[in-house]
């Protein structure tokens, strides 16, 4: 997984969401990060906004019980490459 | 005299362009010094236009709120000053009943801003907007962000009067104390509307003062060449309290201010033309809320928003009700700018400082006073009044709603 995305991801949840840096981990899922339904909606659409692509629901669904950190990264990561390999 | 039901000022805090804390704030009013400037605006397909503004230093970019959301600039700067005024109140706040404890606050257009950047987003950047738009784009959520930071469960409300929003939420946070529906009333308000799409709605209305060649029409109220006002930003808050809770919660608090009146009214009139009949009758209404004569009244922070209808019209209610005791007038505005649904609260702090410090902040220092207004004028220097106890503060609204408070001091 490059690097850049899990950094990226850290700085958004830190500078949008004020998350304490201490939760900000791999294996953190999404339903621990303090975000209530809303905020992981507008943390998602940041996350979006920032890779500069879509991530369908049917690949994450951010209310779903145990997705982490490091599945996100890995879902952004597989986009990037099929949107690179498509070009 | 402090009597049991007295409704005090158990602290207070405000963002504003003239500074955020009082040593700033004094040095502005007392030393006359303006945060106004000129901006030049340029959107396409409307005409360029020059607008006097007066803009609040705090960054509010990513601020962090307690629901965790984007906060409109009106958000931010509101829980900024509810923070100071904590902070001032020295009370525990984790120490109050929830169910005790409401939030009255004010604003004209909180969310606008927000609203205007979605706007352009959809239309102009042509690009999708936030999941949360609609709640940072409301008017009630600076209130909302107040009651979830400190867990309040009284009432929380909203006041959209235009200029009068702040003045009145005041009222009505100290009106709710008084007939025991709350302890303790978060009360102020807070505006920011000075976005590209919202100045130049402001401008088309043509009631802020011209730009002519890159020089700025006069600022000063009351004065002979008067041309109108400078569109503000900002935030006031204050903690209102019985005594009674405040002596329970703190022994730290040695409170000498409260607000002693207030009243509101409409002129069922005209939407936007002053109606001094009204004004007049708002300023009674105030006195006699208070039990005061107006002979009490050593200073009023007039409305004063250097138009010449409106300064006219304020002149003829204030000569009315005050014909043997003309108090001392002024207004702060050309410093701070008019801070429209804020200005309420906003010039209830200068009233308060005056009240400390027993000094009247000087309206101009060098514009002549128009004469014809029969005002008694704070003119070209502050004034000096040993022992001031009671400061008055008007705010007359597009709409027709007039608010008049009156803020005391108990003397030691």
């Amino acid at each position: 997984m490059p690097k850049d995305t899990f950094s990226t991801i850290s700085q958004i949840l830190e500078q949008k969401f004020h998350t304490p840096v201490i939760l900000i981990k791999h294996e953190t899922a999404l339903s621990d990060l303090g975000l209530d339904s809303l905020t992981l909606m507008e943390f998602v659409f940041a996350v979006e906004d920032s890779f500069g692509l879509r991530i369908p629901e049917e690949k994450l669904d951010p209310r779903q019980v145990g997705i982490t950190l490091i599945n996100l990264c890995s879902v952004i990561d597989e986009i990037q490459e099929n949107s690179a390999s498509a070009h | 005299m402090k009597s049991a039901s007295q409704v005090e000022i158990a602290g207070y805090g405000f963002i504003s362009p003239i500074g955020s804390d009082v040593t700033e704030f004094d040095h502005s009013i007392f030393d006359h010094h303006s945060a106004t400037q000129i901006e030049n605006i340029n959107i396409p397909g409307q005409d360029p236009f020059s607008v006097a503004l007066a803009r609040c230093t705090l960054n509010t970019e990513n601020y962090p709120t307690p629901s965790k959301l984007f906060a409109d600039r009106a958000t931010a700067l509101a829980l900024a000053s509810v923070d100071q005024a904590i902070k001032n109140s020295h009370i525990n706040f984790s120490d109050i009943e929830p169910e005790r404890l409401g939030v009255y606050w004010g604003s004209g257009m909180a969310g606008a801003s927000s609203f205007d950047e979605t706007t352009r987003t959809i239309y102009n950047e042509k690009k999708r907007i936030r999941p949360t738009s609609v709640i940072s784009s409301m008017p009630s959520t600076p209130a909302s962000e107040i009651a979830l930071k400190l867990k309040a469960q009284g009432a929380c409300i909203t006041y959209a009067n235009a200029c009068a929003s702040s003045g009145i939420a005041i009222g009505e946070g100290m009106k709710a104390i008084r007939c025991g529906d709350v302890d303790i009333a978060i009360v102020g308000g807070s505006e920011s509307m000075l976005t590209p799409g919202l100045l130049a709605a402001w401008n088309a209305l043509r009631v802020m003062a011209p730009i002519k060649n890159n020089q700025l029409g006069n600022l000063t109220p009351f004065s002979k060449t008067r041309s109108g006002f400078a569109m503000g930003e900002g935030a006031a808050a204050f903690i209102l309290i019985n005594s009674h809770t405040l002596k329970r919660l703190s022994d730290k608090n040695d409170s000498r201010l409260f607000l002693s009146g207030y009243a509101c009214n409409s002129d069922g009139h005209h939407i936007t033309n002053p109606n001094p009949i009204s004004q007049a009758r708002v300023i009674k209404m105030a006195l006699k809320n208070a039990g005061l004569d107006p002979g009490s009244i050593g200073y009023i922070n007039a409305h004063g928003t250097g138009t010449q209808l409106g300064d006219a019209s304020e002149a003829k209610a204030i000569s009315e009700v005050f014909t043997n005791s003309m108090p001392w007038v002024g207004s702060t505005k050309a410093l701070h700018g008019h801070l429209l649904g804020a200005s309420g609260a906003m010039e209830m702090i200068a009233c308060i400082r005056a009240l400390l410090l027993n000094l009247l902040p000087t309206n101009s220092i060098e514009a002549d006073i128009d004469s014809t207004l029969g005002l008694k004028v704070v003119n070209h220097k502050n004034i000096a009044v040993p022992h001031l106890t009671h400061a008055m503060s008007n705010s007359f609204a597009f709409g027709g709603t007039n608010a008049c408070l009156i803020i005391s001091k108990n003397d030691i």
